[in-house]
């Protein structure tokens, strides 16, 4: 298995595509989140508005509001990872180098073991890297202000690898199961940019901002991965900070955690560990699927 | 390693792709230190049945075997067994170099090994090169590289010598040749008998996914009786002559000459001279092997039943079927 993975690194180090992917990732991360950070008065403007804010007498100058960046930049950067692992199986089909991949095997199994592994910890290389430059892209955007706490940061860190590692193994499932490289783009583009965002949207107008079955979904339960955390700490720290939190009934503070949820990107998500869970029952599934149709593929 | 054991069994062998039925219960089996050419016209099965011993294609009947074991038990198969497959894939990006360097650490080689491929086959030069950028040669070639990194005992060709200059192809087949003679196993598949004719020493002929012929070469060669072709100055003396002596096999061939089986250039000319006809030309034909394949691979074949397989090989002339050979 060792030396299934060590080729599996030199496939991928020997070609330009995993660097170009991650150029763009990294820019994406960086620019969204610098962007979404310098453009932020709008946004604290409207939540400061809030019932929740004016009640409990928040000082808007004392919450983190950058969380709602660096989730947002990741779950956008995402993409890429899973882009990278779509085209893992569906290029060397494509291109018929699955033949060499298969002879030089012990069997299917193993080198598609070996591929699992392979991209995930790649996907693993994504998510820092993206984290890295979002983190970079808020400090640069916002001058400083309204950063997030260490262990905050950490928590969202961790969701965010999470996301990228889950997303690539997702896409190396979905394009084993297509096959072809330019079908499994255009399938995990159009689900990834517009079919999954605008699902969420169209759900969560249904619910009423309410947890519901966009949260349930591949692209809702990632975004509820990265975005719960963040939701929950806005809320946690508006609880502690504010001054008249016994005017704030729990009904207004939900709500205001449906709109922060939504201000992060995690629509209609069902909190953390569900959405995680349901996340990684996704793209287990797809990469069983995948691993499954190309255990049984004839290569001819 | 290199112990003899290589042998492939192909048993009874079916594939269909839908309703194609691109291979249909074929059996042979590939002794070590022998090449075998595995012949057959466009669309006969031949890639397929070659996949299929593989493990790249699933048999919907029968077994392939590699040293009575599937290509999945083999544990480290590119040791075992090495291929050159048609229209094989390249990353068109990757270095010839860098591709040989993926699959040596597969297989668990030392990179030092992928040097001395690419000087086996000649591309320690373009090496640093995008495979991309390759001649259909020099792809054939990295493609017998990729086979060689695991010094494997079997080798499994399928039309190895396409793309291949002259040089290459004279090259490719005393490289198999010497395989071969250091008790290793060769399987290589061809269109052209010709093409092959030289290099192999058993053959399995086969047309429509079904075995043809399968035996030694030199069994198919010997089957075919020797023939003369005479052009003399009076036909009909010469056939007189000829049956006096009890050659009775005469029938006329082109060019106005006569073809006259089981016999010998000598005794016809000797005969010829005691029978004062002139000869204006006199050719002693043995085996016409590309004619024989070709006709055992035309369609007259294919309804015929398939052979008792899996038993040392039968001639279809014995089966009764008269009329190829002297046939002209
Ligand atoms: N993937 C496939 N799907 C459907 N039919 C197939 C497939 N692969 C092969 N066939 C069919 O199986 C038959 C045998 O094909 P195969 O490629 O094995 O022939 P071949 O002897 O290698 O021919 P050639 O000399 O042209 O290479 C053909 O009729 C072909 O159309
Ligand atoms: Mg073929």
């Amino acid at each position: 298995m060792g030396r299934l993975i060590k080729a599996e690194f030199r496939k991928i180090l020997s070609t330009k595509l995993w660097w170009g992917l991650l150029i763009i990732a990294l820019l994406v991360a960086g620019t969204w989140a610098g962007m979404l950070s310098s453009v932020f008065d709008d946004l604290a403007a409207e939540l400061s508005r809030s019932e929740v804010m004016r009640l409990a007498g928040v000082r808007l100058n004392e919450i983190s509001f950058s969380v709602l960046f660096l989730t947002r930049a990741i779950n956008i950067a995402t993409i890429f990872p899973m882009l990278f692992g779509g085209l893992a199986i569906a290029s060397e089909l494509g291109r018929k180098t699955i033949t060499t991949s298969f002879l030089t095997a012990p069997n299917r199994a193993m080198l598609l073991g070996a591929k699992g592994i392979t991209y995930a910890i790649w996907g693993a290389i994504y998510g820092i890297a993206i984290i890295g430059a979002a983190t970079l892209g808020i400090v640069i955007g916002s001058g400083g202000d309204h950063l997030v706490g260490f262990s905050t940061w950490l928590a969202i860190a961790a969701a965010g690898v999470l996301s990228c590692v889950l997303w690539t193994l997702l896409g190396l499932g979905v394009g084993a199961l297509i096959g072809s490289p330019v079908g499994t783009v255009i399938v995990l583009l159009v689900y990834g940019l517009a079919l999954g965002p605008i699902s969420d949207l169209v759900f969560t107008g249904m619910a009423g901002g309410d947890a519901n079955v966009a949260g349930a979904l591949p692209n809702g339960a990632a975004n509820g991965l990265t975005g719960s955390t963040a939701a929950d700490t806005l809320a946690d720290e508006i609880q502690a900070n504010a001054t008249g939190m016994s005017k704030v009934s729990s009904e207004l503070l939900e709500g205001f955690q449906d709109t922060a949820r939504l201000a992060a990107g995690g629509l209609g998500s069902f909190g953390l560990l569900a959405s995680a869970a349901i996340f990684f029952a996704w793209a287990m599934a797809f990469l069983a699927l995948g691993l499954w149709r190309t255990q049984s593929r004839d290569i001819t | 390693m290199h112990d003899g054991s290589g042998r492939i069994e192909v048993r009874q062998l079916s594939k269909n792709f839908g309703s194609v039925r691109a291979v249909a219960n074929l059996s042979f089996t590939v002794a070590p230190g022998s090449v075998t050419g595995f012949l057959g016209p466009n669309g006969a099965g031949k890639t397929t049945t070659l996949r299929m011993i593989l493990g790249l294609v699933t048999p919907s009947e029968g077994t392939a075997t590699i040293n009575g074991m599937p290509h999945d038990k083999l544990g480290n198969p590119a040791r075992v067994v090495g291929s050159v497959l048609e229209n094989e894939g390249f990353h068109p990006k990757r270095t010839a170099r860098n591709h040989l360097k993926v699959y040596a650490a597969a297989i668990g080689v030392p990179d030092r090994r992928v040097e001395e491929v690419l000087a086996a086959v000649g591309l320690t030069e373009a090496g640093d090169r995008h495979a991309g950028g390759f001649s259909l040669g020099m792809r054939q070639r990295l493609a017998l590289a990729t086979a060689l990194l695991g010094d494997p005992q079997v080798l499994v060709l399928d039309e190895p010598a396409n793309g291949l200059d002259p040089e290459g192809i004279a090259w490719l087949r005393s490289f198999l040749r010497d395989f071969a003679k250091q008790g290793r196993t060769v399987l290589v598949s061809s269109h052209l008998l010709a093409e092959v004719e030289q290099t192999i020493d058993q053959v399995v002929i086969i047309s429509h996914g079904q075995t043809m012929y399968y035996g030694q070469l030199a069994d198919l060669r010997n089957a075919q009786r020797p023939r003369v072709l005479v052009l003399p100055s009076d036909h009909d003396a010469l056939s007189t002559a000829l049956r006096e002596e009890q050659i009775t096999e005469i029938e006329p061939a082109d060019d106005g000459r006569l073809a006259v089986m089981n016999t010998s250039a000598r005794l016809v000319g000797d005969i010829a001279l005691r029978a004062g006809v002139a000869i204006y030309g006199l050719e002693e034909r043995h085996a016409d092997l590309e004619n024989l394949f070709f006709q055992l691979t035309s369609g007259q074949y294919t309804a015929a039943p398939p052979q008792q397989l899996g038993v040392p090989p039968q001639h279809p002339q014995d089966k009764g079927n008269t009329g190829w050979g002297g046939q002209r």
